[in-house]
């Protein structure tokens, strides 16, 4: 077996696996998918190392090239949100699995290694793909896990789950007119053909326009995110990190690859600068909503709102021809992103359960249980304001050095505002740590502290990410996507 | 192409139907008209090809399966939440934890 | 196609037009529904007129067929228990947006559309037909040139069966009201009509339209119509029984199909040289099992009894 081959084959078969196993036998789920969690890491790890060593590379499924056959692509952004996947993953099953038992709703147990571990499958099949359709396909699967995760958790939940898989259907089917439209145009649905092939005319720029709003929808970017507190917010903790940190960045993947793949060409100033003032506009929306919010995880699902605003801040600056440091720094910070804000649900999750509460004024007093989780949610938030030398902080750094390189002082003083507006949340949610509190909640010896290290090795991998700015760099630089 | 034209009429009328209608099922049947209109357009590009194209017809029938499937999921959640809906309605003692059996 | 074939043709898109307006604004939902599914009807004409037998079989079966089912039974549920003004149209505003936002929609879509080269893969599937291993193009397509699709979708729907099972138990009774009580009778007799039709499609479709969907849709519609009329359902979720192994079957052989070719040495998904016949054959039989159960426990709207039903059916 050709050692490229190996690693995909495990990302894409061994959840879907696992999601069979655990669904025929339900009592082996814990060590099934913590085992599978494991393996899909060390996978993970793998591939990113072969990315580094000698480059991006394709594998034809069943020796079909395109058009005719679908292929995976396999560069640095994708191995980079493939171990995005694998780390959330794993962190969130372990959290999950040490959630004091009788807290956990009567169905819980039963169905939500499978849905978790289809999730997962799913999410790779689309960070794999790079064919149009089968990322359509990949999307429906990561959309109803979703759903599924989300409505675990019963009660209101399940209105808010009914909204994101409305929310999220509409998107695909936006995105697959699109696809469509662009099949009837260059008979391709192979990204890389497409790269080639695309030319600068109405039908491409309504194929455009389409997928692009569906994928917006899905990444929930303003003034389309109104589906997605509700659903971050009320989903089990596990669930809210893994579809803050990735699906929702699956979506902002999809919209990358395609503007700085097949519409590259068609990415002038103009629509740039639209992308950019929804990204302005969500970053300070979404800031300022998270600090209007008195619960702990609603404070948490408007962040998601607002950073994700700076992910699309990188259309203008490559527009105006710094398009290498704002790639780079724009991806950066969607993983830095991802960690922290799973660490944040994580954390958040731990201490709520510590507390039986998650009213913001509330959470103050005895913190035993959940003090790991308090050091978790503050380095996360170190991260996620920017403080140096975490990964948030590389990520904005390169960011603004496309703002002053190009002259894009707006930007910069969006990327600047935002940052105020995430450091006063975030010490809004930490200074309820330190506030006397009424004694409620459970006794804190039945948290495990497994709770805590889950969150914890989230934060301390965004906080690391900063330091690992050389390997980023070449890892991010390798593969076709990546602007020279 | 009529059917050109009709894909185009189906894809308005079903995002209309998705925005104005208050009902979640007539939320739900708007949604699966805006679908077929994408599959019509697949199968009008095939048609208009030279030789017919069947890829798209093996991609619409792929569809066709994962639009039952999110319909199926949307309908069982449309029907807990109505079901939610009249017992607080009812004012009898809601669960509001929400595991309900 | 002459003059006869184009009235049709725009009766056919006028009365498209005309049924989904009603399926989307409709006073009454029952009657909605009722156009919803006569509109999947004649989608399947429109799909036979546009030279698609294969989506006209799975159309009128999944599209009509079981989506209607689904529809209705739900119906059903929320009719006993929504009150009768929620079920009542409230006629929406905003008129004045949506006259020429739609038709400027419309009229880019079309704009598009129109000028579409649409130049097709035809060619290219009819060159590498000769090595597929079967002389339908569509059964080619969709399980040697695009398997990971298959792959994919079969999990959908396994997927889909879960998180239904996960919202709650199957309500029960599990059976609507009655619309007819010649149904039952009907619905026994049928059955094994709807078996043979299965089956020969899945025969026929390693060479003509027909194949794991539409045989796999046909069968799934068939037992809905048997559970209408009064069988009991027969899916069974506990741990110990076969029906998890049956449920997962499509996606574990199709995982086993790709993973086997990687194990080869070959591509994930590649047959090996001459066996690419007999492994469709044996993974559309599969497929088609799989997409008839799967619709069928889709239906049952939440997690059958793991032990057997109290009771019995009709």
């Amino acid at each position: 077996m050709i050692p490229e081959t190996a690693g995909p084959v495990i990302l894409f078969s061994l959840p879907l696996a696992a999601a069979i196993t655990v669904f025929i036998r339900p009592r082996w789920s814990v060590p099934v998918t913590l085992g599978a969690s494991g393996v899909l890491l060390a996978a993970a790890v793998w591939v990113v190392g072969v990315v580094l060593q000698q480059g991006a590379w394709r594998h034809d499924i069943g020796g079909w090239t395109a058009p005719l056959g679908i292929g995976w692509n396999v560069d640095g952004l994708s191995a980079a949100l493939l171990l995005l996947t694998a780390a959330v993953g794993l962190a969130g099953a372990v959290f999950h699995a040490s959630r004091p038992a009788p807290l956990a709703t009567v169905r819980d147990p039963r169905f939500f290694w499978p849905l978790w571990l289809f999730l997962w499958g799913g999410l790779n099949a689309l960070f794999l793909a790079a064919d149009l359709f089968n990322v359509y396909v990949a999307l429906e699967l990561v959309s109803i896990a979703s759903v599924g995760l989300i409505g675990l958790a019963g009660g209101s939940a399940q209105a808010a789950a009914w909204r994101y898989l409305l929310a999220t259907l509409l998107g695909s089917t936006i995105y697959l007119f699109g696809v469509a439209l662009l099949y009837g145009r260059y008979a391709a649905l192979d990204l890389a053909l497409l790269t080639d092939g695309v030319e600068r005319d109405g039908v491409t720029a309504v194929a455009a326009a389409l997928m692009t709003l569906g994928l917006l929808l899905k990444a929930a970017v303003f003034p389309l995110h109104f589906w997605l507190p509700a659903a971050h917010g009320r989903a089990p903790p596990a669930v809210s990190a893994v579809l803050s940190a990735v699906v929702i960045a699956a979506g902002y993947y999809l919209l990358v690859r395609l503007w700085f793949g097949p519409f590259a060409p068609l990415l002038g100033t103009g629509v740039a600068t639209l992308l950019g003032l929804l990204g302005a506009a969500a970053v300070l929306w979404g800031g300022l909503l998270a600090l209007l919010q008195r619960r702990l995880k609603m404070l948490i699902a408007y962040s998601t709102v607002s950073q994700f605003g700076y992910g699309l801040l990188v259309f203008p600056l490559a527009a105006a021809g710094a398009a290498h440091p704002a790639w780079t720094g724009a991806v950066t910070l969607v993983l830095a992103h991802g960690l922290a804000k799973a660490a944040l649900f994580l954390a958040a999750g731990a201490i709520v359960l510590r507390h039986g509460i998650d009213r913001l004024e509330a959470l103050g007093g005895d913190q035993r249980g959940a003090t790991l989780a308090w050091v978790a949610f503050a380095i996360a938030s170190a991260s996620l304001v920017g403080l140096p030398p975490t990964g948030g902080f590389l990520g904005k750094w390169w960011l603004a050095q496309a703002a002053l390189a190009t002259g894009g002082y707006f930007w910069l003083a969006i990327l600047m505002v935002g940052t105020g507006f995430t450091a006063a949340y975030l010490w809004r949610a930490l200074q309820a740590a330190v506030r006397p509190g009424r004694e409620a909640g459970i006794d804190p010896a039945t948290l495990s502290a497994a709770l805590g290290l889950a969150a914890l090795s989230l934060a301390l991998s965004a906080a690391a990410l900063g330091l690992a700015a050389p390997v980023l760099g070449v890892l991010l630089d390798a593969g076709p996507g990546a602007p020279g | 192409m009529v059917y050109l034209s009709l894909t185009g009429v189906l894809f308005v009328l079903g995002l209309h139907g998705l925005f104005t209608a208050r009902n979640l099922l007539r939320r739900l049947l708007s949604l699966n008209i805006l679908t077929t209109s994408v599959f019509l357009l697949f199968v009008v590009m095939a048609r208009l090809a030279e030789p017919l194209d069947n890829v798209p017809h093996a991609i619409v029938l792929t569809g066709i399966v994962i639009t039952v499937s999110t319909t199926a999921v949307a309908l069982a959640l449309v029907v807990r939440i109505a079901g939610r809906m009249r017992e607080e309605d009812v004012g009898a003692a809601a669960d509001t934890r929400g595991d309900v059996e | 196609m002459g003059v006869a074939g184009v009235i049709f043709d725009v009766l056919l898109a006028l009365a498209l037009t005309w049924l989904a307006w009603q399926a989307t604004r409709a006073a009454d939902l029952f009657h909605a529904v009722v156009s919803f599914i006569v509109f999947g009807l004649l989608m399947a004409l429109a799909w036979v007129r546009l030279e698609a037998p294969d989506i006209a079989l799975a159309e009128a079966a999944i599209g009509a067929g079981a989506t209607g089912a689904l529809l209705l039974s739900a119906l059903d549920r929320l009719a006993s228990r929504e009150r009768r003004r929620r079920l009542l149209y409230e006629p929406g505003a905003a008129w004045g947006f949506w006259i020429p936002a739609g038709g400027a929609l419309l009229g880019a879509l079309t704009l598009a559309a129109w000028k579409l080269p649409a130049p097709g893969l035809g060619n290219e599937v009819r060159a590498a037909l000769g090595v597929s291993g079967v002389e339908h193009p569509v059964t080619a397509v969709l399980l040697n040139f695009r398997a990971l699709d298959t792959l994919l979708e079969i999990g959908v729907l396994l997927l889909a069966a879960i998180t239904i099972w996960s919202l709650g138990r199957a309500p029960s009774p599990l059976i609507p009201a009655m619309p007819s009580p010649a149904l039952p009778a009907l619905g026994r007799l049928l059955f094994p009509v709807f078996v043979l039709v299965a089956a020969y499609l899945l025969w026929r479709g390693s060479h003509a339209p027909g194949g794991a969907f539409p045989a796999g849709a046909v069968l799934g519609a068939g037992a809905i119509l048997m559970l209408l009329a009064g069988a009991r359902p027969w899916i069974r979720s506990s741990e110990r029984g076969p029906w998890r192994w049956i449920l997962s079957l499509g996606l574990v052989m199709l995982l086993a199909a790709g993973i086997a070719g990687t194990l080869a040495g070959q591509a994930f998904f590649e047959y090996p040289p001459g066996t690419a016949g007999p492994l469709i054959l044996l993974l559309e039989v599969a497929a088609g099992l799989s997409i008839a159960l799967l619709l069928f426990a889709l239906y049952l709207r939440g997690e059958p009894c793991e032990h057997g039903y109290r009771g019995k059916g009709r």
